[in-house]
């Protein structure tokens, strides 16, 4: 058992062969970010949708915070609420403090100078996420000119030394291109450029990687890092995909039915889970270890987020549990480590196995 | 782009060939064109017989009677009625009549009823919202020439009565001054404090606004004058700031409120040169107009120099508008002095035999198509509506409008810069359409109103089983349909540059 | 950031959204569209009226006039219908100048106009949907052969055609007229047939029933139409609104249905100089054929909400 863990974690960390934050000057001690206890709601025809339930973390310069969840979690919605692009219909309360004021309290002009100049957000499908009938120039220099009044050339130029940065060659005469005449790769080369022209604070990546290519992942991962570090920016990186995680985040919040579920330091999430959820998300995961056995899927799907199940969300997808997990929700609480919470009853049970993910074997499989 | 544009007219042409077919067979096809010659008893029936069935080449079969048409066609003759007059001279008079009559009414309808779609989609569930959507429902279910008679019978008649006491009733002003504030208050977007504030506004202004129309008996004697020029200049200026440039910028302001001071200040100065003009002097105007608010812009621009000559050109069209309509306006009292106090006309496209200044002219024309306009852009107005709201709805919810936000644009530029263009991609494709149904809709309209037009030749040679005359009118109106395909065939092309590659 | 509603599976507990069949949402979709219900409950209610007051066949009314039967002129011909207090009278809706009972014409004429507008759906909906289907599964010849069609019976002005089609058979009665017109009103409805099914081909289900060999007749009824029949039932509709429209459009100009048939577009054609005079004979039948055609339009917007809930899509 001790052998596989080891391989196990090895071979994680291992993904990203070139460029990792070890290679990048570390996160400060300022606080940039900070959000508290943030619900959002959508009023709908059925109900009333709970997309988040009390979301509270803190990010420091240069840091990496990773925020993993199945679609539906609320992770990409908790972002939204961030960058104040939720529809009007959303009821939003908690609270969210950029350098220490208050973003929800601010009026809209200034919430916008925020939006894009400190904070910059990067998409999920660069598909669709720039407008088809302007050129790449053209939707870069607007980053430029929606915050500061300059001459249309300079913004131009600051566009093509973005291009330059993120790596796209021939960014002169790219900047007169079409999005439909980048590669997928190519544009989210340039919404990362779009991103950091205005060297924000805080970049939100939602997804970045999930529409693109396995071959092209690695490399637009890396450049992320890259000019995160160019221009000191902290990111807030969304996946549903554990993968993803391991070398390029700080500390990691795991997102379920809405809620954190488990935070913790990148190493503590995949070394030693204490939220059977995240265990189940690492033994869904393929790794080059696991040749020769089945993935575990975690069976069943994430509740409704109009009719919640009573107690834990996760209860009636989990093996540990029990009446008290019906009956009752568990809070977000310090486990046995530092910095280490998880929303879960039994913690102490996924401390005395070596390997947590064996909760999600197959009877079979454990007997085999 | 021009290889694009010139297969899809190659297509259009041989595809309207191909129709030209169509509607010749089934013209021949649509009954006996000597039933009427059958009936009668007179002497020289057989004559009369023998002479139509010549001229129309009845002994001929009809596949070779197309071919003789099409043939005289290439070489630009379209052939006699079965009572021997030349289709082409018949034609020459209609044609100019009808195509202002679709084109007027194809142009007003896709401003108004994308103007309407778009504020519809940007308050979708708003009061505003729902008053269209009904309103446009209305629309799709009205008979055209039931319509067009209710116009003539109510508003032409009786606005002609109205106009020899020109007072509106008090109820009349509280009823419209309440419609004006509902419609303040569902535009407003806000709260319930702010759409009351709009509401109790808009009727006021409103009120007061007919009020002094009624009093002054301004219909009588219409017309806006240099005060009122500047007035509506001046908010037009920094209206059309707002929506492109945003008001926080000086450069594209200044030049606004440039180009409006500037051409009321010209309306003093020019009433000579505008006492009898002609369309090209008037034309020449307008691009001298255009050349200075672009000179203004490019000087008062400063950084935001293409913004600045856009918002100083729309300003000085408007004001250019504002100052073309008081001339019409004020030659409106002498005209229906002439008119015997009728001046709404409800019968053919011009009075015969008019003579007059530029102005009297122009009135004319304008008092006869008004009606039939009114009547032929309700359908299509209500049509471009819905798509463009539903067009823009949809666009409203793509990722790069999304990302857009993320960029910290102002709201005013996403919806006016990317929203909009990609929301009239589709809205092109409706106008090839729409026009087609336009054409239809004349033959409808132009019969209510007694236009001497091209309807009334369709409908006479269908009526007597002609085919020349209902060929005419159909190639004219399918070449025109061509043109439009064209026409937006070019915007689209403009407007996505996915389609210029391929 | 989609918040689907999951469909529970079996062995999941504390969910609580029941999965419903695409057809129980449509229905409940539809039955929740008021303006889609108002519109049902009138043009019942119309087709009710207009079928048993004057009969129909060889089945009589329960009117008291007939709308051959002349009689004389009471009170100038004016409607006798008041709504406060309510009362009929004698000739609610008026007489003509010969003293016919206008009630009982235009109740005839909606009967007629109704049977035309229906058939035209009909003949229009099938017509589009064979030529539409076709075209979008062959591909090919058969599709550049049937678009092409497609493409120059849509540069004649519907009304155009439709003129010169009622031309040829307004005087064959009401059943040929809706025959004919539907015959030239399909092509609209051949090119929405035809987009639906040229992006459902490409779906997988479709490649999977090609893969295992199914013929394309059956891939075209089984796999393909059914998916089709949200579109096609609503453009139905819509045609069946706009038919009334197109035949009232072409009785005015003359063109339409001809004596001794009747119908409401006709009627404002013969009575139009009354405008005067007699403006009610001017008056009904318009208010009929509005009430129609709005009603039958609220159900199609409510059909096309059931169907396609995203509500916002754009129809080309």
């Amino acid at each position: 058992m001790g052998e596989i863990l080891d391989s196990h974690g090895d071979n994680r960390l291992d993904v990203h062969v070139g460029l990792t934050l070890d290679d990048v000057r570390p996160p400060s001690d300022e606080e940039i970010l900070r959000v508290e206890d943030l619900t959002v709601e959508f009023p709908t025809d059925d109900g009333v949708v709970h997309a988040v339930r009390g979301v509270s973390y803190v990010l420091h310069q240069r840091e990496v915070l990773g925020i993993v969840g199945e679609s539906g979690s609320g992770k990409s919605v908790s972002s939204m609420a961030v960058m104040g692009l939720l529809p009007r219909t959303a009821r939003i309360s908690g609270r969210i403090f950029f350098r220490g004021e208050d973003v929800l309290a601010l009026p809209q002009r200034r919430r916008r100078d925020l939006r894009g100049k400190k904070i910059a957000m990067v998409f999920q499908d660069p598909m669709t996420a720039l407008n088809p009938v302007f050129t790449i120039g053209d939707q870069l220099a607007e980053a430029v000119l929606a915050h500061e009044l300059m001459p249309r050339k300079q913004a131009l130029g600051r566009a093509r030394e973005m291009l330059d940065l993120v790596g796209i060659p021939q960014a002169e005469a790219r900047l007169r291109a079409y999005p439909h005449e980048f590669s997928g790769g190519m544009r989210q080369r340039a919404m990362i450029a779009m991103a950091v022209i205005n060297n924000p604070d805080v970049i939100i990546a939602d997804e970045p990687t999930t529409a693109l290519d396995v071959t092209v992942q690695a490399q637009i991962l890396e450049k992320l890092i890259e000019v995160k570090d160019a221009v000191n920016a902290a990111i807030v990186l969304i996946t549903h995909d554990l993968g993803v995680i391991a070398g390029m985040a700080h500390k990691v919040l795991v997102m379920y039915a809405g809620k954190p579920v488990e935070v913790a330091d990148t190493d503590a999430i995949f070394y030693s889970p204490r939220m059977p959820y995240t265990a189940g998300l690492l033994g869904s995961m393929p790794s080059t270890d696991t040749t020769g056995h089945r993935l575990r899927p975690i069976k069943g799907a994430p509740p409704s987020l109009i009719n919640l199940p009573s107690g834990c969300p996760f209860s009636p997808r989990c093996p540990l549990a029990d009446e008290e997990c019906v009956t009752r929700e568990p809070d977000l609480a310090l486990t046995d480590a530092l910095d280490h919470r998880a929303a879960c009853h039994h913690w102490p049970k996924m401390k005395a196995v070596e390997d947590p993910t064996v909760f999600f074997r197959a009877e079979s499989e454990i007997q085999g | 782009m021009i290889a694009f544009i010139t297969r899809r007219l190659m297509i259009s042409v041989f595809v309207l060939l191909a129709a030209t077919i169509i509607m010749y067979v089934m013209t021949a096809l649509s009954g006996d064109p000597l039933a009427d010659l059958r009936q009668q008893t007179g002497p020289n029936r057989e004559d009369q017989m023998r002479v139509r069935s010549e001229r129309m080449n009845l002994d001929v079969p009809i596949p070779i009677r197309y071919l003789q048409w099409l043939g005289a066609l290439i070489t630009g003759d379209l052939g006699v009625n079965r009572d021997g007059q030349d289709v082409g001279v018949i034609l020459g008079n209609a044609l100019a009549a009808t195509l202002q009559l679709v084109v007027a009414a194809t142009v007003l309808a896709m401003l108004i009823g994308i103007t309407v779609g778009i504020l519809s989609a940007l308050r979708q569930y708003s009061g505003f919202d729902y008053s269209v959507t009904f309103a446009a429902f209305v629309a799709f279910s009205l008979p055209l020439f039931w319509l067009a008679v209710m116009l003539k019978q109510y508003v032409a008649i009786g606005f002609n009565t109205w106009l020899r006491d020109p007072v509106i009733d008090t109820t009349v002003i509280v009823v419209v001054a309440i419609a004006a504030g509902l419609l303040w208050g569902a535009l407003t977007a806000g709260s319930t404090q702010a759409r009351l504030i709009s509401f109790t506004l808009g009727a006021l202004v409103t009120a007061t606004f007919l009020s002094f129309l009624s009093s002054t008996r301004w219909f009588a004697d219409p017309g806006l004058g240099t005060v009122v020029i500047g007035l509506i200049a001046v908010a037009s200026a920094v209206g059309i700031c707002a929506l492109f440039a945003g008001l926080q910028y000086r450069g594209p302001l200044y030049a606004a409120l440039a180009a409006a001071g500037l051409g009321t200040a010209l309306h003093t100065v020019l009433g000579g040169v505008l006492t009898d003009p002609t369309w090209p002097q008037l034309l020449g105007l307008l691009v001298l107009t255009v050349g200075v608010c672009v000179a203004l812009g490019y000087g008062l621009g400063g950084l935001l120099r293409r913004q600045a000559i856009t918002t100083a050109i729309l300003t000085g069209l408007v004001t250019a508008g504002l100052i073309f309509l008081d001339a019409l306006l004020s030659a409106f009292q002498a005209y229906s002095q002439r008119m015997r106090g009728r001046p709404i006309a409800t019968i053919g496209s011009n009075t015969p035999n008019f003579r007059g200044d530029f102005w009297q002219l122009t009135l004319d024309s304008a008092t006869h198509i008004m009606l039939p306009t009114m009547a032929l852009i309700l359908i299509s107005m209500a049509t471009y509506s819905r798509y463009s709201r539903a067009s823009m709805l949809e666009v409203m919810n793509q990722d790069y409008v999304r990302t857009a936000r993320a960029k910290g644009l102002p709201e005013r530029t996403v919806i006016v810069k990317h929203a909009f263009r990609n929301g009239m991609i589709p809205i092109t494709t409706l106008m090839a359409f729409d026009f087609a149904g336009v054409i239809g809709g004349a033959v409808v309209t132009e019969s209510v109103f007694g236009w001497k037009g091209m309807g009334q030749m369709f409908r006479d040679g269908l009526e007597m089983v002609d085919p020349a005359p209902v060929m005419a009118f159909f190639v004219v109106t399918g070449g025109a349909i061509v043109v439009f395909n064209m026409i937006a065939d070019i915007i689209y092309a403009y407007l996505d540059p996915r389609i210029r590659l391929s | 950031m989609t918040l689907s509603a999951p469909v529970t599976s079996g062995d999941a507990q504390g969910m609580t959204i029941v999965a419903r069949t695409q057809g129980q949402l449509v229905r409940r979709r539809f039955f929740q569209h008021k303006a889609a219900m108002t519109g049902l409950v009138v043009l019942l209610a119309v087709v009710v009226l207009a079928f048993t007051s004057v009969g129909f066949g060889p089945f009589g009314g329960w009117w008291k006039h007939g709308w051959t039967t002349t009689g004389r002129v009471i009170d100038g011909g004016a409607p006798t219908l008041t709504l406060w207090p309510f009362s009929i009278g004698e000739h609610p809706f008026g007489q003509d100048n010969v003293g016919k009972d206008y009630f009982a014409l235009v109740m005839r004429g909606t009967q007629q106009s109704l049977l035309v507008a229906l058939l035209v759906g009909l003949v229009a909906t099938s017509v589009g949907t064979f030529v539409g289907a076709a075209a979008g599964y062959f591909r090919r010849r058969t599709e550049t052969a049937l678009m092409r069609l497609t493409d120059v019976m849509i540069t004649i002005p519907v009304l155009l055609i439709a003129a010169i089609v009622g031309r040829m058979a307004g005087g064959s009665g009401i059943l040929v007229l809706g025959l004919a017109l539907g015959l030239v009103i399909w092509p609209q409805l051949a090119r929405l047939v035809r987009g639906e099914v040229l992006s459902l081909r490409e779906r997988e289900f479709i490649e999977a029933a090609r893969a295992i060999g199914t013929r394309p007749r059956r891939i075209i009824f089984k796999h393909i139409l059914p998916n089709t029949l949200g579109i096609i039932i609503v453009s139905t509709t819509l045609t069946i609104a706009s038919a009334i429209l197109v035949e009232s459009a072409i009785s005015f100009l003359g063109f339409g249905v001809q004596p001794p048939d009747i119908s409401l577009g006709q009627l404002i054609s013969f009575y139009q100089g009354a405008m005067l005079t007699r403006p009610w004979l001017f008056w009904w039948p318009g208010i009929l054929i509005i009430t129609v055609a709005l009603s039958i339009n609220f159900i199609g917007d409510g059909l096309r909400d059931a169907f396609d809930p995203r509500q916002n899509r754009v129809r080309a």
